[in-house]
């Protein structure tokens, strides 16, 4: 298959970048996911749905607002919206396996794969730079790990899953990732950033 | 040593010597030296001009409140105009400047607005400049003529020219309790919360906490009341859960708890260090508020009282205990309330000589009588200040009898000799917060002051806020808020011993003492007694009159310190009490904010952009971008020398001779699927969707439900249930938004889902006679020719490895396809693409050759679906489907928009071979200097390379039924006036035999 | 000002879009009462007080949502679904 380009262009270049005074802040890289669908089920549907996408996928996903999980293998999903979930996965071959998965009775899958791009933020000082971008509540109380949140920066809608204590990946529309990116390397300046 | 500071004292760092400049004189000040502390110390009285008269003025508050010294800080290369003196910290290199004055400060030719002082009144420029005049220069225009020499003379500081080149950032907060105000009250409270388990931010305006504890006298358990907050803000520092912002303002409180604050990060520092925020704009979310924002001191008004040297008592004693800094070498104070006694005894303390005490009450109690003693005077009650003597500043003060009951002046003026005059008119809660919250302050007649109302938010008061100005209290109230916010009753466990004990500082009621000479009331904005009076004869006696009026509190001050004077002043002119004079409701901000803080990365290169996959393929190749919305889009690929028309013809050309290519990713795509995917399009689209056959595109129309047109696209049947709409690319997310309302609001029992997949597929359009032969050098896995894939067909394969799907549909009148691939894999398939069209010398083509083929064709796009316009008007009724109600066909049918004479669409072409204008008029008759009447607009114009002449499109009355005629363009911004004729808006090849071919 | 939108909890107006008056009712679809569907489209009550509108989550999960408002105080007294409120303008 033809390799995936990334949106992110010359300007992001990895290395430590900022004010580095206290050491790294944050490190910022694009995980490239072989996989990314949004499931969304019909009214009624959404346990069934969240039990073929556990199933399919190898976890636990509870069907309640802005609940997620991940397995092992690094697979996650999270819940968007109602009845709405994004699942992903490093596998290529894992949207085509989610499509077949969930019946018409059940829901739609919509391919996303290339549609959005995803920035993993990790480090001690995560939920500072965060609380630049987003009107959210980044403490562990109130977005727990594998939790999911559906939020925008300005124009541009982001989608949010916390996947560690002090880590986060964000899922954008690839046309916006490389202003996105760009901001939030901005924000990261004054704790120090590494791009990896 | 500098002439005004105490040899010992204060909490300032004698050791650290600090230079800065002030008018390009140099000065010395200390660490924890303000602007306004460090000009006192080295004996600057004046230190700025006044807004309208030019008159001197001196430093008058040591806090928020300062009307008078705003000066201009010149830092990091930019003028930052009006911050007052007494919010700078020096540092190693400060420069200011002193504001409104012309050519000196000491000397100012401004200054003679004070001879006509009568004349520049309350209203003056109004009633001047906006009335009626007669003659030539009426109303307006004489104001306009005049205005700019106005603009001259008034204001305060001046705007950089510059772009403000310093960074500033937002910041997002959630806590559970913020407390605004770091003195003791606030710090009680926050350390209550946090005990509590309650996750705190705690705001102080200043950059230390304590607040009144730093310069009172006080001690708590023994220890110096300063020393007892620095160790309740340690220990405050040591919860996880505790965030203290010192320097930071909270100037709006807003709906929902929501709070804005200003952290001056920087700006006590002579550089931002890189990477970081000079200012920081926070936006707090709080289930709980403390306002614990203390009380200002106000001012008596008397003729005489902005001289420079005249200060606010308690401001005399802040200098004196914090900053080491005398006012001057004789003070008098001036007072209608005790606390000034308390002022007098720390100036007297701190080395200075006491002239006067003069009090307006006829007696005092022992507690004051003691203070004056040990400030070593007899105070002279029954006296007011009715004058003072000096120009630039202050020599002395005239004292007369007063009578506090009837608010009269009698006997003889004695002048007293001083330097410095010390005035309290007693302390006023500072409620601005609490009234942006949404409640009415109370008037207390006892204190002499509005109080906190019912809170209409979630906010609890605490400490002076609430009117209880001892230290005692605020040590109570601010744990009691603390526990309240927690959801825990009040403690009654112990509290620091206070020494010495408090005075009741209830003033008298006198705010103001008439007298002969100007009296102000706001300083800032020149705003005097009289004014007040004025405004009240005229009849702007409503205090939100008043205020508009006069622009009493209007300043950068917000009437910090006018305000209660202000509304004294009017309800004794009206023989009304205060509280039924009522208060103005403050708005945000309570204290200044840069717009740049407001805008911080919303400014500049940080905001939002859309790039399409194969955005650096087209820079590297020469292409100028455009913006088109968010997007950034090819506008020409000009080759060295050639100019932008000559780039678009050359590429337009190319198109209808051989074949050329363009970025189509932009396009609004949206995945709509479920077993009632069909049935919806139907609805919402004017013609029939689910008569289309899988693997087939439609063109398709929306209506707004008023019956105006509003998106075109095509859309494709990927499958029975599984649809791919195409939307323009400007209305992408507003087609999204109505189908999501029709889904969730309409037809909730419709099983559709919508999923934006914009992002998802890069597209590129292949166009011209050899489109057919670019793709069969380059796709594999299924056949393109006419059976295969005819117009409006769709077939799915591979261009050089990555899956691709193609639609053969065309918007520039050519056989054309539109190639879509995984965004990923779009730059991929485009250079496949190149490639694959090499021997036909494929040509890549932007925005502008897309806009001339798109005319030639007389297809419409948003310069024609502009909002106004109808199916009918643009000749689209053969997608008004007869057979379906649809969004839209409720309302299309009204006589106005079924109107033979409505603006229709037609094609233009220019007959003088002049080119055409977009947004230029079309008329009957007249000439360029008298054009007639307009019957229609340009919408859309280029040079056709296909017909060799200027064409456009446009939008005229009866339409069709002009069809051969000539009318005249006139387009007055461009100086242009021509003839053209009205032809069919279907220029190129009517009959589409080159598309189906 | 928040609004606690009932998937995402409390979240900043900036995140929703206002989408009208929630208590007009659509005509039928088929409906040739241009009276019926001039009140639908163009005539509001506008209410000082109480009023039902529609919100967007936009920025969020993008449901729509009817929002009980306070024009005066800006108050807001519910938030529920749009598909799941028993009013408005289901046709």
């Amino acid at each position: 298959m033809v390799e995936r380009a990334s949106p992110l262009g010359g300007g992001f270049r990895p290395g430590s970048h900022g004010d580095f005074a206290d050491g790294n802040g944050v490190t910022i890289s694009e995980v490239l996911k072989g996989s990314i669908v949004e499931a969304n089920a019909w009214p009624g549907k959404e346990k069934a749905l969240a039990e073929s996408i556990s199933a399919t996928c190898r976890l636990t996903l509870p069907a309640l607002p802005g609940n997620g999980a991940a397995s092992r293998e690094g697979t996650c999903a999270f819940n968007i919206g109602p009845g709405r979930f994004l699942v992903s996965g490093m596998d290529e071959a894992l949207a085509g396996d989610i499509i077949a998965a969930i019946g018409d009775e059940t829901g739609t899958v919509t391919d996303l794969s290339h549609g959005r791009t995803v920035l993993s933020i990790e480090g001690p000082r995560v939920e500072w730079v965060l609380a630049k971008l987003f009107a959210l509540d980044f403490s562990l109380t109130a977005f727990p790990v594998h939790a999911g949140r559906a939020t925008a920066h300005h124009d541009v809608f982001v989608q949010i899953q916390r996947r560690g204590e002090k880590r986060f990946e964000f899922y954008v529309f690839r046309s916006f990732a490389r202003a996105f990116a760009k901001t939030l390397c901005r924000a990261a300046e004054d704790v120090g950033y590494t791009i990896r | 040593m500098s002439p005004r500071r105490t040899r010992t004292g204060g909490l300032i760092d004698r050791a650290r010597t600090i230079r800065f400049t002030f008018d390009g004189e140099s000065y010395t000040g200390h660490a924890g030296d303000t602007l306004a502390s460090a000009l006192l110390a080295n004996g600057v009285s004046l230190a700025g001009r006044s807004f309208k008269y030019h008159r001197p003025r001196g430093v008058f508050s040591a806090g928020i409140d300062e009307p008078n010294v705003l000066v201009t800080l010149l830092r990091e290369g930019v003028r930052e105009p009006n911050i007052p003196a007494t919010q700078i910290e020096i540092y190693d290199g400060l420069r200011a400047e002193s504001q409104n004055r012309f050519p000196s400060l000491a000397w100012d030719l401004g200054a003679v607005n004070q001879l006509g002082g009568r004349l520049i009144g309350a209203g003056f420029y109004y009633k001047t400049f906006m009335g009626p005049v007669i003659g030539p220069l009426k109303g307006t225009r004489f104001w306009m003529m005049c205005e700019h020499f106005i603009r001259c003379a008034a204001g305060l500081g001046r705007a950089d020219y510059e772009a403000d080149p310093s960074r500033y950032e937002r910041v997002n907060a959630f806590c559970d309790v913020l407390v605004v105000g770091g003195g003791i009250a606030g710090l009680m409270a926050a350390e209550a919360a946090a005990k509590a388990g309650k996750r705190v931010i705690l705001a102080e305006q200043e950059p230390q906490t304590g607040g009144f504890a730093r310069w009172s006298d006080e001690t708590l358990d023994g220890k110096p009341a300063h020393q007892w907050v620095a160790e309740l803000t340690e220990r405050l520092t040591r919860f996880d859960t505790v965030r203290l912002l010192p320097r930071t303002a909270v100037w709006g409180y807003y709906d929902g708890n929501t709070l804005a604050a200003l952290e001056r990060v920087h700006d006590h520092v002579a550089r931002t260090p890189k990477g970081h925020a000079r200012q920081r704009h926070w936006t707090i979310r709080a289930r709980d508020v403390v306002l614990a924002t203390g009380a200002l001191e106000r001012p008596i008004v008397f003729p005489g009282n902005d001289r420079p040297g005249v200060m606010l008592a308690g401001a005399t004693r802040r200098y004196a205990t914090e900053f080491g800094v005398l006012p001057g070498n004789r003070t008098i104070f001036f007072t209608n309330n005790d606390s000034a006694y308390e002022a007098a005894v720390a100036i007297k303390r701190a080395g200075g000589h006491i002239a006067a005490i003069v009090d307006v009450r006829p007696r005092i109690g022992d507690a004051a009588t003691a203070l004056a003693t040990e400030a070593g005077v007899v105070p002279l009650t029954g006296r007011a200040v009715a004058g003072t003597k000096g120009s630039r500043a202050l020599s002395g003060a005239l004292v007369q009898a007063f009578d506090a009951e009837t608010g009269r002046l009698s006997g003889e003026a004695r002048p007293l000799e001083c330097d410095s005059l010390a005035v309290s008119g007693g302390w006023q809660p500072v409620l601005h917060l609490a009234s942006q919250a949404g409640a009415k302050p109370v008037w207390d007649e006892d204190k002499q002051a509005f109080l906190p109302p019912e809170p209409a938010q979630r906010w609890t008061g605490a400490g002076a806020f609430l009117g209880k100005f001892s230290s005692a209290d605020a040590l109570a109230s601010g744990r009691d808020a603390g526990l309240k916010c927690a959801g825990k009753r009040p403690s009654r466990a112990r509290l620091p011993e206070i020494a010495p004990e408090a005075l009741n500082p209830a003033p008298a009621p006198v705010l103001e003492i008439r007298g002969r000479g100007k009296a102000f009331v706001d300083f800032q904005h020149d705003v005097t007694a009289d004014d007040v009076r004025l405004a009240h004869r005229e009849g702007f006696v409503s205090v939100e009159h008043l205020k508009r009026y006069t622009t009493l509190g209007m300043a950068t001050d917000q009437g910090k310190t006018s305000n209660v004077p202000g509304l004294a002043i009017m309800a004794a002119a009206r023989g009304i009490t205060i509280p039924e004079a009522g208060t103005t409701r403050f708005r945000p901000p309570y204290s200044p904010v840069a717009i740049g803080a407001l805008a911080a990365e919303r400014y500049g290169d940080l905001k939002p952009e859309r790039f399409t996959p194969m955005h650096d393929w087209h820079v590297e190749h020469g292409a100028e971008m455009t913006p088109a919305g968010l997007w950034h889009r090819p506008l020409v690929y000009a080759s060295a020398g050639e100019t932008v028309e000559q780039a678009y013809i050359r590429e337009a050309a190319a198109v209808r001779r051989s074949v050329g290519i363009v970025d189509v990713s932009t396009l609004g795509k949206i995945a709509v699927k479920g077993p009632d995917a069909a049935t919806f399009l139907d609805r919402v689209y004017t013609n029939t969707f689910s008569t289309l056959k899988v693997g087939k595109a439609r063109y398709g129309l929306m209506l707004r439900e008023d019956g105006i047109a509003f998106d075109d696209g095509t859309t494709w049947r990927l499958g029975e249930t599984d649809f791919l709409m195409t939307t323009t690319t400007a209305n992408a997310g507003a087609v999204m938004q109505h189908l999501e309302y029709c889904l969730d609001v309409l037809w909730p029992d419709l099983r559709v889902h919508l999923t934006s997949v914009t992002d998802q597929w890069a597209g590129a359009a292949i166009a011209g006679p050899q489109a057919r032969a670019v793709l069969e050098r380059c796709v594999t896995g299924t056949k393109v020719d006419n059976e295969t894939l005819p117009f409006m067909g769709i077939v799915h394969g591979q261009i050089d490895g990555a899956l691709v799907m193609i639609c053969r549909l065309s918007f520039s009148g050519e056989r054309a396809y539109e190639v879509y691939c995984g965004a990923g894999h779009g730059q991929h398939v485009w250079e496949a693409l190149m490639e694959a069209g090499e021997p036909f010398d494929i040509t890549p083509y932007g925005m502008e050759a897309l806009g001339a083929l798109r005319i030639e064709k007389g297809h419409v796009t948003g310069a024609e679906i502009d909002g106004r316009t109808t199916a009918r008007d643009l000749y689209l009724d053969w997608m008004l489907s007869k057979k379906k109600p649809f969004i839209g066909s409720g309302l299309m049918d009204r006589p106005a928009l079924i109107d033979r004479n409505r603006l229709r669409l037609v094609g233009i072409v220019s007959l003088d071979g002049q080119k055409l204008g977009g947004g230029a008029h079309l008329v009957e008759r007249g000439s360029s200097d008298e054009p007639g009447e307009s019957i229609g607009h340009v919408t859309a114009y280029c040079y056709s390379p296909a017909l060799q002449k200027y064409i456009g499109l446009a939008l005229v009355r009866g339409g069709k039924a002009r069809h051969g005629t000539r009318v005249l363009l006139s387009d007055p911004l461009r100086r242009r006036f021509g003839q053209v004729e009205v032809v069919s808006h279907h220029f190129f090849d009517p009959d589409g035999e080159r598309m189906h071919g | 000002m928040l609004i606690d939108c009932p998937h995402c909890g409390p979240r900043d107006l900036a995140e929703f879009s206002y989408q009208g008056d929630a208590t007009r009712t659509r005509p039928d679809p088929a409906s040739t009462d241009t009276k019926a569907w001039l009140d639908y489209v163009y005539n509001r009550p506008n209410p000082a007080g109480l009023h039902r509108e529609y919100w967007q989550h936009a920025g969020g999960c993008r449901a729509h949502l009817v929002v009980e408002r306070d024009t005066l105080t800006h108050e807001i007294r519910s938030v529920a679904f749009a598909r799941s409120a028993d009013s408005g303008d289901a046709a």
